[in-house]
């Protein structure tokens, strides 16, 4: 140690002594701080992810609290950018001195301000980030809580290698994410025996989609796997339909989960399957209590972006109690051995923090409405297979 | 997974680049008409054509109003903000070197994509109309693409009757031909670049509620038809007007041809790299224009 972190480290030493003797000041919160892209192109998601940690903390704190100490949350708006993030975490751990912090939205801003949280040896259980590589990088302190990129479209290569579909084609968005699903839709299809009969990216922004759908079209699948953001699955179901391309089955990763999707498409919507995190229906241990809660605070239906929230508070405050402790490598060590199922699904990591447990279910739109549909055993209703062609529907 | 490229492929993109080429020929004239008339790239172009789709998803989404007949409403309600976009701003920098006018322009259109979004909010909305498509043999024709196709031909003829025929639209055209000999001749000019202007701006707004039917509508969606109507432009020829019909249907053509032979993710990059051989070969474009 330094000469002047001794000089900082004392009086801390000595304040932590007065805490102990005054139990009215033990009272002080726990001070939990993360960034969230409160504005900007992750806007949506970002704030419902907050909403999810905010009723977390009134949920523990009427709970009693976390070693019996409140929890307060210490929220910052990065503006879906990871340069602000950083900075902004920096400012979290450094200058505000927060107790704890919490993952931001999104993959690349997770993977910014992962750095940040590394550096400080400051546990980061990241409710949001969904990119393998993240967890990959010999980092110590990171939690992953959704399922990777790689296993969203699990389901769809599932349902369709049990109903002996052979041909599949995958189209995806050129970007992180996107790549990274359309990568674990090919390895999936192979593992189950399934060709691979069309494969092709394309950038993002992309509104026109008629010379793909022309060369797939052509190549005639039984699935088709599209790895998309919201914007393009609409464009592509649309123009699927302007061009005629018909598939027994097809599903999408994002976007296909948002009540827009369905609103923007109308009955074009029918028999699309998509992927999701979570939905507000699965038989989950306190899901009745999260989404009726929710609601009344908010005066809005949640997402999987709040459910994941919350769970990943969940989840952090659960590592604290078992380790007894806010220290880092106490809390670490708890949260590398927890299993735990919540009304988010089950909770348990690799030793790098990579998730292991939890489970995407697939939904497909079946009269306006979402219908759980794998896995069998979370299933709400039958797989409606397969999707007729557009001139009889 | 090596796909063999068959002539009905090639004949469905081919269809495909028509329909999409007579939309942006059409987009593309009236940014060539304010280049043509007063040397002034109108970078807001692209904006107004939004603001066009928006017009129209309003009209259909409060009133139920035909999409097709909202073109009604779109092209002269854009018709006046042209007007009034040249008298107010534009008029100024006609005569500055062509930065100020790009500056200007460009200014303008960060304004009305940000009002856009304060205003209509960045959500995705749609026209859902007409989907699906007429089947021919083993050719899909888009039922939306198809009508937008027969509208924006329908415009882009009545655009060049009016060029053509019309006294104005002969005054239109001195005005491009010769500032100075028009002036002489007792036109008056400031009143032909407003017009010029506004029949741009009519002509943006009439792509805009073509392309609601087609595509989701937000307020971002129009910047990438200004960079389109500018290939357009540079391909047929800056200043000749039935050169963006050519450049029109030209651009259409590449665009999908390059994604069925190559791949999507290099269809723009082909566009553009034959703008610059283009600017490189022949500057003034595939049928001439003007030099300047």
């Amino acid at each position: 140690m330094t000469k002047t972190s001794w000089k900082r480290a004392a009086p801390l030493a000595l304040g932590a002594v007065l805490l102990l003797s005054l139990p009215a000041a033990a009272q002080t919160p726990i001070k939990i701080g993360a960034s969230l892209s409160l504005s900007g192109t992750y806007a949506q998601p970002g704030t419902y992810q907050k909403e999810g940690y905010e009723l977390c903390a009134d949920h523990v704190n009427a709970k009693g609290g976390l070693l019996g100490r409140k929890i307060e949350f210490v929220l910052y708006d990065d503006q879906s950018n990871p340069a602000t993030g950083v900075r902004l975490y920096e400012k979290l751990i450094t200058e505000d001195r927060v107790d704890a912090v919490m993952g931001p939205y999104s993959s690349p801003i997770t993977e910014a301000v992962a750095n940040v949280s590394e550096k400080y040896q400051k546990v980061l259980v990241s409710p949001l980030a969904a990119t393998t590589s993240i967890f990959k990088k010999g980092r110590k302190y990171i939690f992953m809580v959704i399922s990777p990129a790689e296993v969203y479209l699990e389901g769809l290569i599932d349902m369709a290698a049990k109903r002996g579909l052979k041909t599949v084609a995958v189209v995806n968005e050129d970007t992180l994410f996107t790549k990274a699903s359309a990568t674990g839709v090919v390895e999936l299809a192979k593992k189950r025996g399934m060709q691979v009969v069309f494969q092709e990216a394309y950038p993002k922004g992309n509104t026109d989609f008629s010379a793909l759908l022309t060369k797939l079209k052509a190549a005639n699948p039984d699935v088709i796997a599209a790895s998309t953001y919201f914007d393009d699955a609409v464009a592509i179901t649309r123009q699927m339909k302007e061009l005629n391309v018909n598939a027994k089955m097809y599903g999408v990763t994002v976007g296909g989960d948002l009540p827009k999707f369905y609103e923007l498409l109308k009955q074009n919507a029918e028999y699309v399957y998509g992927a999701t995190q979570w939905e507000p229906t699965l038989p989950y241990p306190g899901q009745k209590e999260f989404v009726e809660s929710y609601q009344k605070k908010f005066n809005r239906e949640p997402v999987y972006h709040s459910a994941a929230g919350y769970a990943g508070c969940l989840i952090y405050a659960e590592g604290v109690r078992r380790a007894g402790a806010l220290d880092s490598d106490k809390v670490r060590e708890q949260l590398l051995k927890l299993e735990m199922r919540t009304f988010f699904g089950d909770y348990k990591v690799e030793p790098d923090g990579f998730q292991l447990a939890h489970k995407m279910v697939m939904f497909q739109w079946q009269d306006g409405k979402k219908v759980t549909v794998w896995p069998d055993d979370l299933a709400g209703g039958k797989a409606r297979v397969p999707t007729p062609p557009w001139n009889q529907r | 997974m090596n796909l063999v490229i068959t002539p009905t492929m090639v004949g469905q993109v081919v269809i495909s680049g028509l329909l999409a080429g007579s939309l942006y020929a059409m987009v593309a004239l009236g940014l060539g008409l304010i280049f043509g008339v007063m040397r002034v790239l109108n970078v807001a172009h692209g904006p107004l054509l939004m603001l066009g789709a928006y017009t129209t998803f309003w009209l259909f989404h409060g009133f139920g109003l035909n999409p097709y007949l909202s073109l009604l409403a779109s092209m002269p309600l854009l018709f006046v903000a042209g007007l009034l976009l040249q008298g107010l701003l534009v008029r100024r920098v006609v005569d500055a070197p062509e930065l100020s006018s790009l500056l200007l322009t460009f200014g303008v259109s960060i304004a009305i994509v940000n009002l856009a979004h304060l205003g209509f909010s960045s959500d995705l909305r749609s026209v859902e109309y007409l989907t699906g498509s007429f089947l021919l043999g083993p050719f899909a024709f888009s039922k939306s693409r198809v009508v937008a196709c027969l509208f924006a031909l329908l415009i882009t003829a009545g655009a060049f009757w009016f060029l053509q025929k019309t006294r104005l639209g002969k005054a239109l055209r001195a005005v491009s031909q010769s500032r100075e000999v028009a002036q002489v001749c007792g036109i008056d000019v400031q009143r032909i670049h407003m017009l010029a202007f506004g029949i741009a701006s009519a002509l943006a707004a009439a792509g805009g509620s073509l392309v609601a039917v087609m595509v989701a509508i937000q307020p971002e969606m129009g910047q990438v038809y200004t960079f389109k109507s500018f290939l357009v432009i540079v391909l047929g020829g800056a200043g000749n007007y039935p050169g963006a019909l050519l450049g029109g249907l030209l651009l259409g053509l590449i665009e999908q041809l390059s994604s069925l032979f190559l791949t999507t993710q290099v269809n723009e990059a082909v566009a553009y790299v034959l703008l610059v051989l283009v600017l490189l070969v022949r500057p003034t474009g595939l049928l001439k224009g003007r030099a300047s």
